[in-house]
């Protein structure tokens, strides 16, 4: 067995791949640019398998460290790499419909930079789960949504996109605003940007005789910014207003990335800057009650907005602000006399890995049925299963484990995420997480009607390249495996080895 | 508060010359009297009056954003150059090799943006 890598080795592979990509781009006139994409499906494939021969081990001690590299960072930046490859494969088919809206001189000019740009995003990602310093967490965010400013308003010629691409650029300038406006706060109460050191001299400051003693307000003020500013990120009510309209009106692929990639940094980011005051007696019981709110706003805006939609983009922006609100379940549901956040870290690692398989499952499916029909309304799914039972099934996958059928990698999820509001006793949230259940199986079942139940419009039949079946079946494969064998992944996971995360045995068999 | 005299004087002063620079040059010059032209808003050399929303070509803002970017690669490497010597010393040479990365990836985006014609106005 080689020698373990330096975990940073990961992050400037991908960025050197980005680089050459771009290089590649400039020098060459036009013409098909699919090679990019599937080179970069290769590489990342590449940097994937070797990211579980990377040692945790930063040499750095913990309180000068811009970067860490803990089981939590590592399997984030796993998500982030599995994300990119997907995206990679829906814009192979998405090609045609982009070089529609982009009209260059030659077919396909124009387009490479819509294949280099995913990787830095893809490289920003992966800063954001191993970032343990302020400075690294803003430098990797606005990495990640610069890129995406550029991709959601990537067809220029078509007014969607740019409403789309206009309403993420000004609402994502606001958000950074609020973080950073929140940061200097942080900095200017602590002195540190650092988050180990932050955890280490708010007990001190806050204590009888501390700089900060009586007066929380001042450091509550700067949670609420950065809570502000995340939230816009990962989609959480009351700041979830951008998400249907840009989710709607950006490229299918980069909707997809959008919605699992950016959500699951912001998440990781959330529990970095959580674990550094959570423990605080004095302002634990407020945050957590904010996330609360926040959790119970999200589930029941992103579930119940979602019932009367008809267009499938729309539905699933819908389904991602809900599915932002199981995970801030498992935020609300930290106990802080825990000591450590291992039992949420694990259900948002597990509940985000089970979220990306059936998303981007369904955008896969989404992308190659809409360039044939011509439209991603539901009315465009109806009678698939005749015109491509395999597409159809895969689609039938992905809308169950959405909804939470038990033996699928959503079920799962869930259960975890219910399972720590419980430990918490936090029957309200766990209520409201039922309710909203039922009502996701209503708007995920919509589509797998239309398309087993309704007559086709159309009766040519749908054709999908080698690559993207197969990834369909990789992705049906593993919902179900990790839904029936969840162990192989959390064993992954940060875990507590004293109070294991032991759930009760599924209760639904 | 005596110290603060020497601010009022030159408070003072500076009221008194620019009053008094008006007053004498609308009393001996016609050309600082009022007419309709002198009374519409500045716009920096623009006309003032048209559409309200004019559309400028994308050309202006492609250049003022690489204005940018270049502009402030030359400001990280001020504090860059002010520590250099002592880093030298005390930490060895990646210093050098990391402004040397940093100036590497730059120069990728300098060769895209021209072989782009993101600097050709012409075009």
């Amino acid at each position: 067995m080689p020698a373990p890598l330096a975990p940073l080795t990961l992050e400037i592979v991908v960025l050197l791949l980005g680089i050459v990509l771009l290089g590649f781009e400039s020098f060459s006139k036009g013409g098909d640019r699919g090679w990019m994409a599937r080179w970069s499906v290769a590489i990342l494939s590449v940097v994937f398998a070797w990211s579980f021969f990377t040692t945790g081990d930063t040499g750095v001690d913990p309180s000068h460290a811009f970067y860490c590299a803990d089981p939590l960072a590592l399997f984030f930046k796993r998500i982030a790499l599995l994300t990119t490859i997907i995206v990679m494969v829906i814009s192979l088919e998405f090609r045609p419909v982009l070089e529609k809206f982009i009209p260059g001189i030659q077919p396909g000019s124009g387009t490479g930079e819509f294949f280099a740009l995913p990787v830095f995003t893809c490289a920003g990602l992966m800063f954001m789960a191993s970032a343990v310093d302020f400075l690294l967490i803003f430098v990797a965010l606005e990495l990640v949504t610069i890129s995406f400013y550029v991709l959601v308003a990537y067809m220029r010629r078509q007014n969607a996109s740019l409403e789309a691409g206009v309403k993420y650029l000004i609402l994502g300038a606001l958000s950074t605003g609020f973080l950073v406006y929140g940061i200097t706060w942080i900095f200017g109460l602590t002195g540190e940007t650092n988050l180990a050191r932050i955890t280490q001299v708010l007990p001190s400051l806050l204590a009888e005789g501390g700089r900060l003693h009586g007066s929380e307000s001042a450091l509550l003020f700067a949670l609420m910014l950065l809570l502000i500013a995340l939230g816009f990120k990962v989609a959480a009510a009351p700041l979830q207003f951008w998400v249907p309209d840009v989710y709607q009106g950006a490229p299918t692929p980069v909707t997809a990335f959008l919605s699992v990639g950016s959500k699951a940094a912001g998440f990781i980011v959330l529990a970095r800057v959580l674990q550094t005051v959570v423990f605080l007696p004095s302002i634990a019981p407020k945050v957590l009650s904010v996330l609360g709110l926040l959790a119970v706003l999200t589930l029941l805006y992103g579930n119940l907005a979602a019932l009367p939609q008809d267009n499938l983009k729309r539905m699933l922006a819908y389904s991602s602000i809900g599915h932002a609100g199981y995970l801030l379940v498992a935020f609300a549901s930290i106990d802080p006399a825990a000591g450590n956040l291992y039992r949420t870290q694990t259900a948002i690692g597990f509940y985000l890995f089970g979220y990306l398989l059936m998303t981007l499952l369904s955008f896969l499916v989404m992308t190659v049925v809409s360039r044939h029909s011509r439209g991603d309304d539901i009315v465009h799914f109806n009678g698939l299963s005749k015109r491509s039972p395999f597409l159809a099934f895969g689609m039938l996958i992905a809308m169950l484990s959405l909804a939470g059928i038990p033996f699928t990698a959503g079920f799962y999820g869930k259960l975890l995420v219910f399972s720590t509001a419980i430990a918490r006793q936090n029957f309200l949230l766990v209520s409201v997480g039922i309710i909203t259940v039922a009502a996701g199986f209503y708007f995920y079942l919509k589509v797998v009607s239309a398309m087993y139940w309704k007559e086709p419009t159309e009766d040519q039949p749908v054709t999908a390249s080698g690559l993207t079946k197969f990834t369909v079946a990789a992705l049906c494969t593993a919902i179900f495996y990790f839904g029936i064998f969840p162990q192989s992944l959390l064993s992954m996971l940060p875990s507590d080895k004293a109070a294991p995360v032991a759930v009760s045995p599924a209760p639904h068999k | 508060m005596q110290d603060y005299l020497p601010i009022l004087l030159q408070v003072v002063v500076a009221v008194v010359f620019a009053v008094s620079t008006l007053v004498i040059s609308v009393v001996l010059g016609k050309a600082a009297r009022r007419n309709a032209m002198k009374d519409s808003a500045y716009e920096c050399g623009m006309l003032p009056m048209g559409e309200a929303q004019p559309r400028f070509s994308v050309k202006f803002y492609l250049v003022a954003m690489l204005f940018i970017l270049f502009d402030i690669e030359v400001v990280f490497m001020y504090p860059w150059a002010v520590v250099y010597r002592d880093f030298l010393v005390e930490h060895g040479s990646s210093i050098f090799w990391s402004m040397l990365g940093f100036v590497a990836v730059l120069t990728v985006g300098y060769v895209y943006a021209v072989f782009k014609g993101a600097l050709d106005w012409s075009k």
